[in-house]
């Protein structure tokens, strides 16, 4: 490497280490401060925690005062049982319409992709009424269902390309080994989705995990609140509580950046894999 | 083991013909390669003997029972792949056990035929591995071993060797015909190689925009192409043509001369004087002479030397090039003037449509 | 000829066929036409009506549309919010794009390393909820707090410190800012594995040409991305036209101070929900969310005969 090109490189690091910084500094001292006495988060606020400064008191008042493990719980369900379903019809969906030919395919397809681009939220008048008159408000299943109608015409966009990119030889040999149209897709087709599940959890699921909106006007009790709406109301009613509100604030980031760091190889793998352009 | 018979199949996708009625008879045990150019049909062919295409029109007999409306899995047919589609999340006995489980054969006849099928093909150490832990030759034997396990009436082969190396694909190619010879089955066989047709083939079928040009014996066609498509395709280099006219007919002897090449008298019948012909010589019938039945001369442009022998690219003086190929040490030398000579019974002449002009030559 | 949809459908009986395509399409098109379409369907028809104190529901016909955009009471925070959202989304445009592009194009650069790394944490913001990031935000710009003063105050700026979540002439910007600060990771992943479909020996041919890096950037590879910067920027279009949380969590459904950072998004949420100023209305509410509707139409249509056809992809 000569002098030059080590000037450039090194001034090309500068660059993405201080906008690194910019994008986890945030975070970090949002977490950082949550961890530590009421003094020292306004005395200097850029310092880790020491054991001087160490302290919980901001958790247990959480703890105290919300309902913080029925959330998780409550997002939790909500968000692996839409993913289940997002995921199982998505996928059966994309099979049927790109293997089999059939009349209006091309209309059904693109019935389905209104949903890509037109936010499900318009209809929000139309979703309380219909689940006031059904019973489901106030229930993680209306939740549930909303959001896998939201999710699915992304989910089967994707997943589409995906089965395309499985050799089309594959379904024509397992036809002429006699294996029925239904064991093909759940036997041969489906295990080779694997690597399309980070992708479609990228676009579909992490935003059910943070969504604000539904939750808002779908649910009104603690009992069915998600992470994102009982933090953002505890936050409401607890502005001042600087100790409290930062350990919220910490108890909706941790898990989703342990799950991330944990997992994002294969999330990044699936967002530049080539199969959204 | 069954035959196979295909009347007046055609398939069109849209206003495009792949296939435009194709007849062919497939006799029981017999070893057939479809051959042809890519875009022929041939694939298609095979798809719709397979059940995977549906035809426009047409039948296909498969053992006698029409089987235009089965499901691929009904027509007792089995399919090696030119990807050799072996499921990438199952090891190599589920690999062979898979379709049967849904066929209603009994676990331990299940096992019986695996057993056999993987002593046959050579795989008994590799059945509990993955595809992605095998090497090309070794999925291309499990994708046999797929295919023989279901014991089908009829094989199909879709260019089962483009997808392996050179030199696998020749021991590739001699284990297909030792398995042949071996289990005595129906094997129809695409590929767009002629070496692999010539070598495996009891009969070729020749195959061109979704036509069949020619059926017969590899040497036949070799010999006697029909047409001049056969011609040209069947051989490598490919045969050199020349345009000629008759010129006069006596006593059943036709003249024919042409630009290029001496004039030379054809035992045919079938002539009048002032027909457009093509004269066509291989090139490894061509060999340096003075005079001969056929004569062509010229100056040598380009040798390309193989070994054992060489091609010499030969400019004539109606400004044509022809290639002759050139056995032993002496090669030609480029500038030279040469003359290469061929034996009447490797002359081949086609009429203007394009169809062989039978000779006493070919008796 | 191989084609992508298989012809097996052609030998099937039509029974058999419908069957399949009932068990495979079923599910998905119910649960997606009950609980999307519909309810969309629904609300359009439900803004052509009005309800009385009573509750009972009369046809009005496009009156709730003239109220909208005639009555001042109507229009002016309409037209209010719609000016913000525009605001909002130039941001976006002018800032996010420009940014996920450069960074792109700096962690596509051949043979850099730590890019794994990079990668990971600039896309992390994206992974959060918008409520927390908002809220981590109005903190973080606090002068309660004093994180971001003092952090200007170092570098020698402290007197550019104001509250500028508070300030009418500022929320409206920053609030843009944080939205950028959290999505930037998205134009910049879909840009970045856009780039990398870019096959190397083009790069390398352009290099044997004697191209630079910054010119192969702006001359070959910028160019070859450019239908993924479009899509992106009907993406942030969809997004922005339609976003909420972030001014609700921050600002509260009142989007202030005086309005200044009202959306379309929390003026819908303010018209059907109601709040301290005035009583929820849903036949309103819908004709609102039929005019975002219309707007967010509007927006792709233009995208799909304007842009669209006017970008050329071009095949590797």
């Amino acid at each position: 490497m000569t002098a030059e090109q080590r000037a450039k490189s090194l001034s090309v690091h500068l660059v993405l280490i201080a906008y690194s910084v910019l994008a986890v500094g945030p975070i970090l001292l949002v977490v950082m401060n949550s961890f530590k006495v009421r003094s020292a988060i306004f005395g200097s606020p850029l310092a880790l925690p020491d054991a001087t400064t160490f302290s919980l008191v901001g958790y247990e008042k959480v703890f105290r005062s919300s309902h913080i493990l029925t959330y998780y719980s409550n997002s939790l369900i909500v968000t692996l049982v839409s993913m289940a379903l997002v995921l199982l019809f998505g996928a059966m969906a994309a099979w049927a319409l790109t293997e089999y030919r059939f009349r209006g395919s091309t209309a059904l397809a693109l019935f389905l992709s209104i949903g890509i681009m037109v936010p499900i939220r318009l209809g929000s008048v139309a979703i309380l009424n219909m689940m006031r008159s059904a019973g489901l408000n106030d229930t993680l299943t209306a939740l549930v269902l909303v959001y896998v109608a939201q999710g699915l015409p992304m989910s089967i966009f994707i997943l589409s390309e995906f089965i395309q990119q499985i050799p089309k030889d594959l379904r024509d040999a397992a036809r002429c080994d006699g294996v029925p149209e239904t064991r093909i897709f759940f036997e041969v087709v489906a295990p080779l989705l694997r690597p399309a599940i980070a992708t479609v959890a990228v676009f579909t699921i992490v935003p059910i995990w943070n969504d604000l909106w539904f939750p808002l006007i779908l649910t009104s009790s603690d009992s069915t609140h998600t992470v994102t709406l009982g933090v953002q109301q505890f936050l409401g009613q607890y502005i001042t509580d600087w100790n409290s509100v930062l350990a919220a604030l910490s108890m909706a980031i941790l898990p989703v950046v342990l799950i991330y760091v944990i997992l994002s190889r294969q999330l990044i793998a699936g967002l530049t894999s080539g199969a959204v352009k | 083991m069954a035959n196979l018979r295909i009347e007046h199949l055609n398939k069109r996708y849209g206003a495009t013909t792949v296939l435009n009625d194709v007849n062919l008879d497939i006799e029981d045990g017999e070893f057939v390669v479809l051959v042809g150019p890519s875009g022929c049909g041939k694939s298609t062919l095979l798809r719709m003997i397979a059940g995977l295409d549906g035809a426009s029109g047409g039948d296909i007999q498969i053992a006698g029972k029409l089987v235009n409306t089965l499901a691929p899995a009904e027509r007792g047919i089995a399919m090696v792949f030119q990807s050799y589609a072996l499921y990438p999340h199952m090891n190599v006995r589920k690999n062979m056990t898979f379709g049967l489980k849904f066929t209603g054969v009994p676990p331990a006849e299940r096992d019986r035929r695996v057993a056999e099928a993987a002593r046959m093909l050579r795989l008994d150490e590799l059945l509990e591995r993955y595809p992605r832990d095998l090497s090309g030759g070794q999925r291309q034997r499990v994708a046999i071993g797929r295919a023989i396990v279901r014991e089908p009436a009829v094989f199909l082969f879709d260019e089962p060797l483009s997808n392996l190396d050179a030199a696998l694909r020749v021991s590739t190619r001699v284990e297909i015909a030792n398995l042949h010879r071996m289990l005595k089955s129906t094997i129809v066989y695409v590929t767009h190689d002629q070496v692999e047709a010539m070598t495996l083939a009891d009969r070729i079928v020749v195959m061109n925009k979704g036509c069949i040009e020619q059926v017969g014996r590899p040497l036949d066609l070799y010999y006697a192409p029909a047409n001049l498509f056969v011609a040209g395709f069947i051989g490598s280099p490919a045969m050199n043509f020349f345009e000629a006219k008759v010129g006069s007919v006596e006593g059943g002897c036709a003249r024919i001369s042409g630009p290029g090449f001496r004039s030379f008298d054809l035992p045919a019948t079938s002539l009048k004087v002032g027909d457009s012909l093509t004269v066509g010589v291989r090139p490894e019938h061509l060999g340096r002479g003075e005079d001969g039945p056929f004569a062509v001369e010229g100056v040598v442009e380009l040798v390309e030397r193989l070994g054992e022998a060489s091609f010499a690219y030969v400019r004539r003086a109606d400004d044509r090039l022809f290639v002759a190929e050139v056995r032993g040490r002496q090669t030609p030398t480029p500038g030279e003037r040469a003359t290469l000579i061929a034996a009447a019974r490797d002359v081949h002449v086609f009429d203007a449509a394009g169809l062989r002009v039978t000779t006493q030559n070919d008796a | 000829m191989p084609e992508s949809v298989s012809n097996i459908t052609a030998q099937m009986p039509r029974a058999k066929l419908a069957g399949l395509l009932l068990f495979f399409l079923g599910p998905a098109v119910a649960i997606y036409t009950l609980f999307s379409i519909y309810p969309l369907v629904a609300t359009m028809a439900l803004s052509t009506y009005t309800s009385d104190p009573s509750g009972a529901r009369y046809f009005v016909g496009l009156a709730n549309f003239e109220t909208l955009l005639g009555d001042a009471l109507w229009s002016k925070p309409f037209w209010n919010a719609f000016g913000n959202n525009l605001i909002f989304f130039a941001v976006h445009m002018c800032v996010q794009n420009p940014i996920g592009i450069a960074l792109a194009g700096l962690l596509s650069l051949p043979g850099l390393r730590l890019k794994g790394f990079y990668r990971t944490v600039m896309f992390l913001p994206t992974m959060l909820s918008v409520v927390i990031v908002g809220f981590s935000w109005n903190l973080i710009l606090s002068p309660l707090w004093g994180v971001a003063s003092g952090a200007l105050k170092a570098v020698g700026l402290g007197s550019l410190f104001a509250p500028w979540l508070g300030l009418e002439s500022s929320a409206l910007v920053t609030l843009s800012l944080i939205s950028v600060w959290q999505f930037v990771g998205i134009p910049m992943m879909l840009i970045y594995a856009a780039l990398l479909n870019i096959p190397e020996e083009l790069i390398d041919a352009a290099r044997v040409d004697g191209l630079g890096h910054f010119r192969i950037f702006f001359h070959i590879k910028l160019p070859l991305v450019l239908p993924t910067i479009s899509l992106v920027s009907v993406l942030t279009f969809v997004a922005n036209f339609n976003a909420f949380d972030l001014i609700y969590s921050v600002k509260g459904a009142l989007a202030g101070p005086n309005f200044a950072t009202d959306i379309l998004g929390t003026f819908f949420y303010r018209t059907f929900f109601g709040n301290q100023l005035q009583l929820g209305n849903p036949t309103m509410g819908s004709a609102v969310a039929t005019v975002m509707f219309f707007i967010i139409l509007l927006g792709l249509c233009l995208y799909l005969f304007l842009v669209q056809r006017r970008v050329r992809r071009y095949a590797f």
